[in-house]
């Protein structure tokens, strides 16, 4: 037992000497600290992910003064990162220097890569899941920022990425308003698939309601998006049995395809990729597309910034159509997460998992999920007013969340991503053949994953 | 050792030392970076040893008995007469009482259920990080634990009474292994994956394009501006030297101004009827065109520059004897200053093959790399590689690799720059004091 048990009395002796003092202290205690908080993909609807910490530190400060002693947090905030891959670049070095943030909000599948590296700890050695208000989050989404069965984050948010249909163009095209409601279920029964996307999005273009290449109008840039409609052709991204990510060559080519057919037929542009976000939700958000997805996240956006007054007047909102037989309509949630880094000074990671903690209160989390349309973290908060009488929340709830997937946390599903996206990206842009792309995508994946992959 | 020698030596110090940390630091490091597996998932200052769920799924396809992984998997909490001392020391007498009075010789399948129990009793710690901290003191398994070494882990392994043979500790040792580890695999994968051999692909058209027309072009310009009245001349070249001096970004911005298809460009061929588009990314060819202009600019203010300088050297007495002669315009260019360009031309073509082959920082502000990756050159590719992607699966190790590839063909390049300028006979001794 020597060993084991030694290993468990040094980190014992380490952890309880730095929390003697927060724990067991007789006399009034007062302590000063920094926090600091990263967050990334956050525009100004989510200023919440970092002001709810802010909030959590006042909480946090007014329970210790209660007790009887002093707390002083001072919140360092800071969300203005280029991009993702800036921003992980950022915290991957940063963590690597010794100088990570305590705090980081990201997706749930920085996980594996960052716990395996130790960056990270596990957020449940720091709280009671058993208790208010972590009992109250939803068990698929601790389920996804857990890795290996281990808790290591706190769901920040939800969201799911629906297919979105200009009602009015509809209406020209030749559907009623009766076809329009009943629109979301067909796609929810796989009546209508995507392969009536490109034959709705064709009229639009030729009977010239809309441009060339806005018929349909995807996401601009590499995301989750892309393997939904992978999973639309019936790929799958991660087998359930062996935790290994799947290749599954058929649905990527036809995957590949229905975007090579889309710029075939006019209704996409080759060169779309890499459009400007500013330009591309200003044009969704003014009905110069017909047929695009996004993120419940654009709700914010469109009747916000873009100025668009009447959204459920104007857009049908429904899951993302199967594509084939093999494939089902889906769409995928994509949490971003509290996650706590290793650092040298254990009580601060102590009282970060405190404030992560009460951030994710009902009532705090709402501020967010209204204020960026985003998805709640919690069953409590139907009970919330602003949350309960806000009309996107609860449609878009309804209406996706049943069937939403996440991506999976593996090691490598990051490469995974990212060669599956330049894959489709040299099909998309004719530098290739799907065929010959997937070709490409394979021999990479197999030198890059390895025993990690499965191709079918 | 002369005191001049060592005074030389003196005058040398601070360019040797900058030598030092900016080259040499760096390509060792890069060196030494390429020969390992490092990435995000492995960190780069070392790794533990760690059995998790991942690993117990791995240990079976290396070999490692299906029952003895499950062993492994298996986390238990058991309440023991050295946890129940430990705790007495740590947490104190009265809840040690408390836990060996309720749950001694108890056996928990994970820590939340022994947790759940401790909550019950009245003397625990009132922490939840203090509560899960008394409860790992009873733990009598290794999920999930990381160890700081290979000899901790397996003498762990033996305590809680598994036993293995050497070669079923190698394996178990290896898969639970969480950081990086000395390889050759990266140069192996550079060989064998497509988009290694694109990339090199298009350095080599990016390389011999960018430098046709920033030759080409700044040759213009100086023979152009040789011929204008000096106010003319200074005028035009200063603002040839524009996007040098111009902040990449902003440049860059511009260019994207004049081709997004909401740009100047789109909105000025509409008048003809032509359709909007993204003129920088609409194919890879528009992509190519704009890259190639807009480095090729950039280069053209360097050659534009030295060459006029190198023209001015050329004694005005040679050209007017030549229109004497009757020479015109075209036979004085042909005859006169260029042959004596010849060694500007050649430095400026070797001093931009360098630095074009290892830059890529216009095209990462424009392009990216895009449309598809048909203008990824190898150093925006290592870049991309190393520390910028989506899924932020940064792999240092290949990235340094690919880098270290592009340091070699730099060093092989100007060797060879080296020798056809004939250094020697550059930098031969004056012959007046001889």
């Amino acid at each position: 037992m020597t060993i084991l048990s030694s290993k468990l009395r040094q980190s014992t002796a380490a952890a309880v000497l730095a929390l003697t003092a927060i724990a067991f202290a007789g006399d009034a205690l007062a302590k000063d600290l920094t926090i600091t908080v990263w967050a990334g993909g956050s525009g100004d609807n989510d200023v919440y992910r970092l002001d709810a910490i802010e909030m959590a530190a006042d909480i946090l400060s007014r329970e210790w003064a209660v007790r009887g002693d002093e707390l002083n947090i001072t919140v360092q905030k800071k969300r203005d990162f280029a991009g993702w891959p800036e921003f992980k670049q950022a915290v991957t070095l940063a963590a690597e220097s010794g100088s990570a943030p305590n705090i980081v909000v990201t997706s749930h599948t920085d996980i594996a890569p960052w716990s395996q590296a130790g960056l990270i700890v596990p957020v449940e050695d720091y709280v009671d899941l058993d208790a208010w208000p972590l009992n109250n989050i939803y068990d698929n989404l601790l389920e996804m920022t857990s890795y290996n069965g281990v808790v290591y984050g706190l769901p920040q948010d939800a969201e799911a990425r629906p297919f979105f249909f200009w009602k009015d163009t509809m209406k020209k095209i030749g559907y009623t308003d009766e076809e329009i409601e009943a629109l979301p279920t067909k796609v929810e029964l796989g009546e209508y698939t995507l392969q009536n996307v490109l034959e709705d999005a064709k009229k639009a273009v030729d009977m010239e309601i809309v441009e060339k290449g806005y018929g349909f109008y995807p996401r601009v840039s590499n995301g989750p998006d892309y393997a939904q409609f992978y999973q639309s052709f019936g790929g799958e991204l991660m087998d359930k049995e062996t935790g290994k990510l799947v290749l599954d060559k058929k649905a990527m080519t036809e995957f590949y395809q229905f975007f090579v057919d889309a710029v075939e037929a006019g209704v996409t542009r080759k060169n779309h990729i890499g459009t400007e976000w500013d330009q591309w939700y200003a044009e969704v958000a003014s009905g110069k597309a017909a047929i695009w997805h996004g993120g419940t996240w654009h709700y914010a956006r469109y009747t916000g910034k873009e100025g668009l007054d009447d959204f459920f007047g104007n857009i049908q909102f429904s899951l993302i159509p199967a594509g084939n037989e093999e494939g089902h309509p889906n769409t995928i949630t994509h949490p971003l997460a509290y996650l706590l880094t290793a650092q040298k000074d254990e009580e601060a990671v102590e009282i970060a998992a405190q404030l992560i903690k009460i951030a994710s209160e009902p009532r705090i989390n709402t501020l967010h999920a209204i204020k960026s349309s985003h998805l709640g973290i919690t069953r409590e908060q139907s009970n919330i007013e602003l949350y309960a009488n806000d009309r996107w929340a609860s449609e878009a709830t309804a209406r996706l969340l049943p069937f939403a997937s996440s991506q999976p946390n593996n090691l490598n599903y990051g490469r995974f991503s990212e060669i599956m996206f330049k894959g489709l990206e040299t099909a998309w842009t004719g530098t290739k053949s799907p065929a010959d792309a997937v070709a490409e995508v394979e021999v990479e994946m197999k030198a890059l994953l390895g025993n990690d992959l499965i191709v079918r | 050792m002369r005191r001049a020698h060592l005074l030389g030596l003196g005058f040398m110090a601070p360019a040797l030392l900058i030598t030092g940390l900016f080259f040499l630091a760096p390509v060792i490091l890069t060196a030494v970076f390429s020969f390992t597996s490092m990435s995000s998932g492995t960190g780069i200052s070392g790794g533990a040893y760690s059995v998790s769920e991942q690993t117990i799924r791995e240990l079976p396809e290396r070999g490692f008995p299906q029952e003895t992984a499950d062993l492994l998997a298996k986390d238990v909490y058991r309440i023991d007469e050295a946890g129940l001392s430990d705790l007495s020391a740590n947490f104190g007498e009265p809840f040690s009482k408390q836990v060996r009075k309720a749950l001694s010789g108890k056996v928990f399948d994970g820590r939340k259920a022994l947790v759940t129990e401790m909550k019950k009793l009245r003397e625990r710690p009132r922490s939840v990080r203090q509560l899960k901290i008394s409860a790992d003191l009873f733990k009598r398994s290794i999920l999930n634990i990381r160890f700081d070494s290979k000899a901790a882990l397996l003498a762990s392994v033996s305590d809680i009474g598994i036993s293995l043979d050497a070669s079923q500790q190698t394996i178990l040792a290896e898969t639970s292994y969480t950081g990086w580890s000395w390889t050759t695999d990266n140069y192996k994968l550079i060989s064998s994956m497509p988009s290694a051999f694109r990339a090199a692909g298009n350095t080599f058209i990016y390389v011999t394009l960018t430098l046709s027309v920033s030759i080409g072009l700044g040759l213009l310009l100086a023979l152009a501006t040789f011929y204008l009245p000096k106010g003319q001349a200074a005028a035009f070249r200063a603002i040839w030297i524009l996007p040098r001096i111009l902040p990449p970004v902003i440049y860059v911005m511009m260019w994207k101004w004049l081709t997004w298809d909401t740009g100047f460009l789109s909105n000025f061929l509409l008048n003809f009827g032509i359709t909007p588009r993204n003129w920088m990314l609409h194919s890879d060819i528009n992509a190519w065109v704009c890259i190639v202009l807009i480095n090729g600019f950039v280069g053209a203010s360097l050659g534009m520059i030295l060459f006029s300088s190198a023209m001015r050297a050329i004694p005005a007495s040679m050209l007017h004897a030549s229109e004497v002669d009757g020479a015109n315009r075209r036979q004085q260019i042909w005859h006169i200053i260029l042959p004596q360009l010849r060694w500007p031309i050649l430095f400026t073509t070797a001093y931009s093959t360098l630095s074009l082959i290892a830059s890529f920082d216009y095209i990462y502000l424009s392009t990216d790399g895009g449309p598809g990756r048909s203008t990824e050159v190898w150093a925006l590719y290592a870049f991309h590689t190393a520390l910028n992607n989506y899924g932020g699966a940064l792999q240092y190790g290949l990235g340094a690799a690919l880098a270290l590839m592009l340091v070699i063909i730099g060093i092989g390049a100007s060797l060879f720059y080296l020798r056809i300028f004939n250094f020697n006979e550059l930098v031969a001794k004056p012959r007046i004091e001889q």
